[in-house]
């Protein structure tokens, strides 16, 4: 079988699609790509299906070896890409030859990188999809949840002859920064949290916790009032900030778990949740107020650009 | 948990009001919306922990399911609340509030949940459970404590425990992980002050008005009372021999028990459980 051998999985790689759509009734968590966006346009750069499977770089530290010759597409966060050692810029497709390595290392910007092969990796389907859920021991390289370590084989196509190279025009470039603003659309239990309570989230500067994972991400800084009550635990949607007793808001992302209680003030809108995958721990983060229409409608050209 | 009703009355109908207060119907919830996100509504019925409430969601999903696939992509049941995942370039959220509040209004309020009537919307699922003696030595074995802070005896928590049947509130925390209630007051414990970061699979544990299994080994801070090997999740779609044909296709029969099913615990004894404890774990090994 053709693809690539992983020489080093580094920090946290992981195969992911658009999602395990459909199971959140029984307690299947979705998965998917953090920065959706990125992954989004590594596919386009390849003509690939948007739900193509992708490996989602954490910080770098991945190194494969091909077996296999085939179109590569790098984006997100510049992790110091290089190609048989040769600094290898992001944001492009390109040829890879059989034997030829491609090595992420450390952060230059960002801190998550996407990379797809013409096709998408061909690792079996669970439920339906690749993504790599690890608290669910559900999909990935070998089924059951786990990331890319050394040995590991990611099957893929093999093409006859190379493709012409592309860019994504500069002007698509995502902004990449560590000082964030994330539009809030207020929902699920806004009316139960305080007028004061709200005033803290607008004025004041979060920081991205280095306990932030997959599941969330944890923000620290003025405590936020909580309801004096308790609910019963609800679905809970991607982007959602929960307010749990110590004030410190967290906000619900890709792995998050399908149900909680926790008391929340809305949702963050998914663009932001992307641009919110970039930042390492330490980012700064502020919040602000949106509508739901004006969500949709940012929504709605997002996935119409990307054929999602 | 929060046990006042929440339970929005008003409809702004005077023939939905009298219905409302039909004998028959004393407490059938109306729901009410909130925006979770740019393409989720959660639809509320109140704060509280109802047994007739399962089965009247489980009921309000399957319509939903049916009859709005064009626009609806996915819905996740809990205690009082249907989390509705929609698709926001097919529809406008207002005129799908309208069409899920119609469904809610065309469903029926069966609030005979114990009944063992078979046409009733969920079955009954016998689950084996090994209570652990309070010096079993086993890591998460709380029993003894159990006893300790409800002032019962061994034999007196188990009897509570395995005394009534449970309905599966909703599924979640982990695939198969079944929320089921309501658990008796006498037996009713705070979580652990300090969670446990891993519980075996299998754990059977109780916290506040719950009690649940752990389907797979995950950190936890329920108390944990016994074993059982039952199988709540698997992956190809034979869990505990489940083959049947009525759930639908994307359900595809991984978990045997579903939201507004109900669970009856069946103690077995300590050789009985040995047994199936090695079983389950070898079973585990292949799968994991």
């Amino acid at each position: 079988m053709t693809g690539f051998r992983v020489i080093k999985g580094g920090i946290l790689s992981l195969v992911q699609d658009t999602g395990r759509l459909r199971y959140q009734h029984l307690g299947v968590t979705r998965g998917g790509p953090l920065d959706a966006k990125s992954a989004s346009w590594a596919n386009r750069l390849l003509d690939n299906d948007p739900d193509a499977a992708v490996i989602e770089i954490t910080a770098g530290g991945l190194e494969l070896e091909s077996r296999t010759q085939i179109m590569v597409a790098v984006t997100g966060g510049d992790l110091n890409l290089t190609l048989n050692g040769e600094p290898q810029p992001p944001w492009r497709s390109f040829w890879v030859r059989q034997g030829d390595r491609l090595k992420f290392a450390t952060p230059r910007y960002g801190f998550r990188a996407y990379l797809a092969v013409s096709g998408g990796f061909q690792t079996t389907p669970i439920l339906g999809s690749r993504a790599t859920v690890q608290r669910d021991h559900l999909g990935g390289v070998d089924g059951k949840g786990s990331a890319l370590k050394a040995g590991d084989e990611l099957p893929c196509g093999h093409l006859q002859e190379e493709t012409l190279s592309r860019e994504i025009p500069m002007q698509y470039l995502p902004e990449i920064s560590q000082d964030l603003v994330l539009h809030l659309i207020p929902g699920y239990q806004q009316h139960e949290f305080s007028k004061e309570a709200w005033q803290t989230l607008w004025h004041n500067e979060y920081t991205l916790s280095q306990n932030s994972n997959r599941m969330g991400a944890r923000l620290e800084g003025m405590e936020i009032a909580t309801p004096n009550k308790t609910f019963l635990s609800e679905g809970v949607s991607y982007g959602a900030v929960q307010v749990p007793a110590n004030g410190q808001p967290i906000i619900m992302l890709e792995d998050r778990q399908t149900l909680g209680g926790y008391p929340k003030l809305g949702n963050i809108l998914p663009l932001d949740g992307f641009r919110l995958a970039q930042c390492m721990p330490g980012a700064k983060i502020r919040f602000k107020p949106m509508s739901l229409a004006e969500g949709q409608q940012q929504m709605r050209r997002y996935l119409r650009f990307f054929g999602l | 948990m929060n046990k006042k009703a929440k339970v929005s009355e008003h409809s702004g109908n005077a023939e939905n009001v009298r219905d409302t207060s039909r004998v028959e119907t004393p407490k059938r919830p109306q729901p009410t919306f909130v925006n979770a996100g740019v393409d989720a509504l959660l639809m509320q019925f109140g704060q509280e922990l109802d047994p007739c409430m399962p089965g009247f969601l489980a009921s309000i999903r399957a319509a939903i399911i049916a009859e709005l696939s064009d626009v609806v992509y996915e819905v996740v049941p809990s205690y009082a609340s249907l989390l509705v995942y929609y698709e926001p370039r097919a529809v406008r959220t207002y005129d799908l509030e309208q069409a899920l509040e119609t469904i809610a209004e065309q469903t029926p309020w069966l609030c005979s949940p114990w009944s063992a009537d078979a046409e009733a919307p969920g079955k009954l699922v016998e689950v084996p459970i090994y209570y652990y003696q309070p010096d079993d030595a086993i890591e998460e074995n709380d029993m003894a404590r159990v006893c300790e802070q409800s002032g019962l005896s061994f034999d007196e928590v188990v009897a509570i425990h395995s005394g009534r049947d449970y309905q599966v509130y909703a599924l979640g925390f982990a695939p198969g992980f079944a929320y089921l209630g309501a658990l008796d007051e006498r037996i009713q414990l705070p979580r652990l002050a300090n969670p446990r970061k891993n519980i075996a699979a299998g754990s059977v544990g109780i916290a506040e008005g719950q009690t649940a299994v752990y389907p797979q080994e995950s950190p936890g801070g329920w108390n944990i009372l016994g074993f059982s090997p039952f199988v709540w999740f698997d992956v190809n779609g034979h869990a505990n021999g489940n083959v049947d044909k009525n759930t639908p296709a994307q359900q595809a029969a991984l978990t045997p028990v579903q939201v507004g099913d109900r669970i009856r615990f069946k103690p077995m004894s300590k050789s009985a459980y040995e047994q199936a404890k090695a079983k389950f774990f070898a079973q585990q090994g292949d799968s994991t």
